[in-house]
């Protein structure tokens, strides 16, 4: 008995160590160096790195900018959040009943992900501003004349509309496993009980998808919070700034500024936001798993 | 027990193998430009910020290989890659390119640290006012010449009004309002395009403010120094004057319907097919006029991104024009045969004959050494060129903090789209400016 779990734990390390490792190398080192750099004033470039003490927080929490960004980024979470799961679960349950041409519509709807986010920006904002006003200008249609990119509001909304697009596709393939793996004794029963449509929708199938939806939560919250390559193909933060979300601001911060203490603070508030968030969502999501 | 040991040492061996042979290559191919490559010949790199002449380069540096037996690999920096992270990553990673293509700012930003002083290069001489002092001492080459002011399309505009059109005529305020108004009344609604992108209109449009101020570099400080200090930008005249034009391009903007919607490509376009008159830029946009569908020999040219209605003014009669590319020598990571081949690398480029001609031929860019005797092909550049021997350019080159063009292009932006007054403009700017103390 001793001897297997001396054995299991060689096991375990001799499995583990080259992921650890690595995991090592590329995140714990570079974070503790992040960290590191939010005591300094280095540009970037410089061989001498001045210690100035707190400052870069405090010019954290100065910054208005990054603040309305924060914003900004929060509301565009909630909301592609909450779009992307919505349409997921209904494309996930539409697409499960085996309706004709089932498999051509998942691989249809899951394409879009597997474009990246810089080509999938560039395509899109060829559409909104040369599609659709092409459109729109022959319709004689003004609305529509108007590339959508060009005032923060509607821009906002093509951002939106696009990490929808994107998503949807991807979360919709966890939810039609998550359908797949409902259990027919359980519906069965349901269904002899007398539960039909809404009921059984809300009281059996919805209960028994959290799994699912911890995970997709989970996935588009992280996502979507940390993105930046849609957001700088399709509106390069623009028109005039509006659309910067915290990620590019961040990256602005340290490169374009060349502030790299300042940016790396900023980043630093970021993961505990972002770390925060997920960390509530999926134990609260964990609570409320049920079995089968 | 002994299976796990000769396994974790199998993982551990492997792991080094892994290690190694990166580093092993890293090695290699940094001494592929720290040393000799064969024992005689000299290999340097040069790290290339304008993606448009990375072709032209290489054939430069082949022929250079040929002449003078030192081997230069131009190494480009990517579409959408800012040319600064590119060398701060190469810095960072023990990489360093021997010669650096870079603007203005961020040799301000490297040169104390990393570049080779090069005061005492004979071609400083070739390049006298467009040289970049930085304490009285210079660190770069400057490579290219860019103007910039309002692009006409003479045929456009002479098709519209069936008159001849001087380009010198238009040289106050008052001039360019009477020819646009002339062109609306003839039939061409929208002479001008106005192109949203913040690096044009952040850092070339509204940087007639600074670099108008009196045409020279320590001109531009002074205003900008003015303005740190909280000078209020609306008692600037060259701002009001600034704005004044801006509103009167506005009025007569082709794509005043949705002034954001409205991209460089499609100002190219526009202007090469005559859609439009005028388009104010520099000579950087003939490769993209010509995609247009320009004709090579078309008559295009500069005005004056006139300033006020005196038109004894300089600003009114010549146009922007410096050094907006430089060369600097890397003295921390290079050797000493290295920097002496990236010196002998920018006298091939000033003295010898192939090298001049392959500058202009290849690259199509106007150089800055005047001892170049070949012309450039393009009309942009001819007229760029004609100026210079006329005297009719201003070569002040503003120096910003390297966020101006983002923060300012944005405030722009929104002036240009009607979502805030001049106030507005204003006041982001005196904020910009007061920010940097």
């Amino acid at each position: 008995m001793k001897k297997s779990t001396v054995f299991d734990i060689k096991a375990g390390i001799m499995f583990a160590l080259p992921g650890l490792l690595v995991f090592f190398l590329v995140v714990i080192i570079p974070f503790v160096y992040g960290f590191y750099l939010t005591f300094t004033d280095w540009n970037g470039v410089s061989q001498v790195k001045s210690f100035v003490g707190i400052r870069n927080y405090i010019d954290t929490f100065k910054d208005t900018e990054f603040w309305s960004s924060m914003w900004l980024t929060l509301r565009y979470v909630l909301i592609s959040v909450l779009l992307v799961n919505i349409v997921a679960f209904f494309m996930a349950y539409l697409l499960s009943n085996g309706i004709k041409g089932q498999n051509f519509f998942r691989a249809g709807f899951f394409t879009p992900n597997l474009i990246g986010g810089v080509v999938l920006g560039f395509i899109w904002k060829f559409i909104f501003s040369n599609v659709f006003t092409a459109i729109g200008k022959s319709l004689g249609a003004e609305w529509l004349s108007k590339s959508m990119l060009s005032a923060p509001k509607t821009a906002y909304f093509a951002l939106i509309l696009v990490t929808v697009w994107q998503l949807a596709g991807y979360m919709m393939l966890i939810y039609i496993a998550g359908f797949t793996g409902l259990s027919h004794d359980v519906l069965e029963a349901a269904s002899i009980d007398g539960a039909t449509g809404m009921r059984r929708m809300r009281s059996i199938i919805l209960p028994l998808m959290v799994p699912s939806f911890v995970i997709c939560i989970f996935l588009t919250l992280s996502r979507t919070f940390m993105v930046y390559d849609l957001n700088l193909t399709l509106t390069k933060g623009g028109p005039y700034a509006s659309t910067r979300l915290v990620a590019m601001h961040v990256y602005e911060k340290a490169f374009t500024s060349r502030n790299y203490g300042v940016g790396q603070s900023e980043a630093l508030f970021l993961f505990v936001i972002v770390a925060i968030i997920s960390g509530i969502q999926v134990w609260m999501g964990r609570k409320k798993e049920v079995a089968a | 027990m002994k299976k796990s040991i000769a396994f974790i040492s199998f993982v551990l061996a492997m792991l080094l193998i892994v290690t190694g042979c990166s580093k092993g290559s890293n090695d290699s191919s940094s001494s592929a430009t720290a040393k000799t490559v064969d024992g005689s010949k000299v290999s340097i790199t040069l790290l290339n910020s304008k993606g448009e002449i990375q072709t032209g380069l290489e054939k430069i540096a082949a022929q250079f290989e040929k002449d003078k037996g030192i081997h230069v690999e131009v190494i480009a920096c990517g579409a959408g890659e800012v040319p600064y992270t590119k060398i701060t990553t190469m810095y960072n990673s023990g990489n360093a390119p021997t010669l650096a293509i870079l603007d203005p700012t961020d040799i301000v930003g490297l040169a104390k640290e990393y570049a080779l002083e090069l005061t005492d290069q004979a071609w400083t001489a070739e390049t006298e006012a467009l040289n970049l002092t930085i304490d009285g001492k210079i660190y770069s080459f400057p490579f290219c010449v860019e103007g910039r002011g309002i692009i006409y399309n003479k045929e456009a505009i002479e098709s519209t009004l069936g008159r001849e059109f001087d380009p010198k005529s238009i040289n106050s305020y008052s001039s360019f309002k009477a020819i646009l108004e002339e062109l609306r009344k003839k039939g061409m609604e929208n002479p001008v395009f106005i192109a949203k992108e913040d690096w044009s209109l952040g850092a070339h449009q509204l940087g007639f403010i600074y670099d108008a101020y009196d045409g020279t570099t320590a001109g531009s400080e002074v205003i900008i120094n003015e303005l740190k200090a909280g000078k209020d930008p609306l008692t600037v005249d060259r701002f009001n004057q600034f704005v004044a034009t801006m509103d009167l391009m506005l009025e007569y903007n082709f794509a005043k319907a949705d002034p954001l919607g409205a991209d460089y490509d499609q100002g190219a376009l526009e202007l090469a097919c005559g859609n439009v008159a005028f388009w104010p830029n520099g000579c950087w946009a003939w490769p993209n006029l010509v995609e247009g569908g320009a004709d090579v020999n078309g008559e295009f040219g500069f005005i004056s991104f006139v300033l006020g209605d005196d038109t004894s003014d300089f600003a009114n009669n010549m146009i922007q024009a410096s050094a907006s590319k430089q060369i600097m020598v890397d003295k921390v990571q290079s050797t000493a045969e290295q920097q002496a081949a990236a010196k002998e690398f920018i006298n091939y480029l000033v003295y010898d004959a192939n090298g001049q001609k392959m500058f202009v031929e290849e690259t199509a860019l106007i150089p800055a050494a005047k001892n170049n005797p070949n012309a450039p092909l393009d009309p942009l550049g001819k007229d760029i060129a004609e100026r210079t021997a006329a005297g009719l350019l201003y070569t002040s080159c503003f120096i910003a903090p390297s966020d101006h063009w983002s923060v300012m292009g944005a405030a722009m932006q929104k002036y240009i789209s009607g979502n805030s007054s001049k106030a507005d403009l204003a006041s982001a700017l005196s904020q910009y400016w007061k920010a940097q103390n």
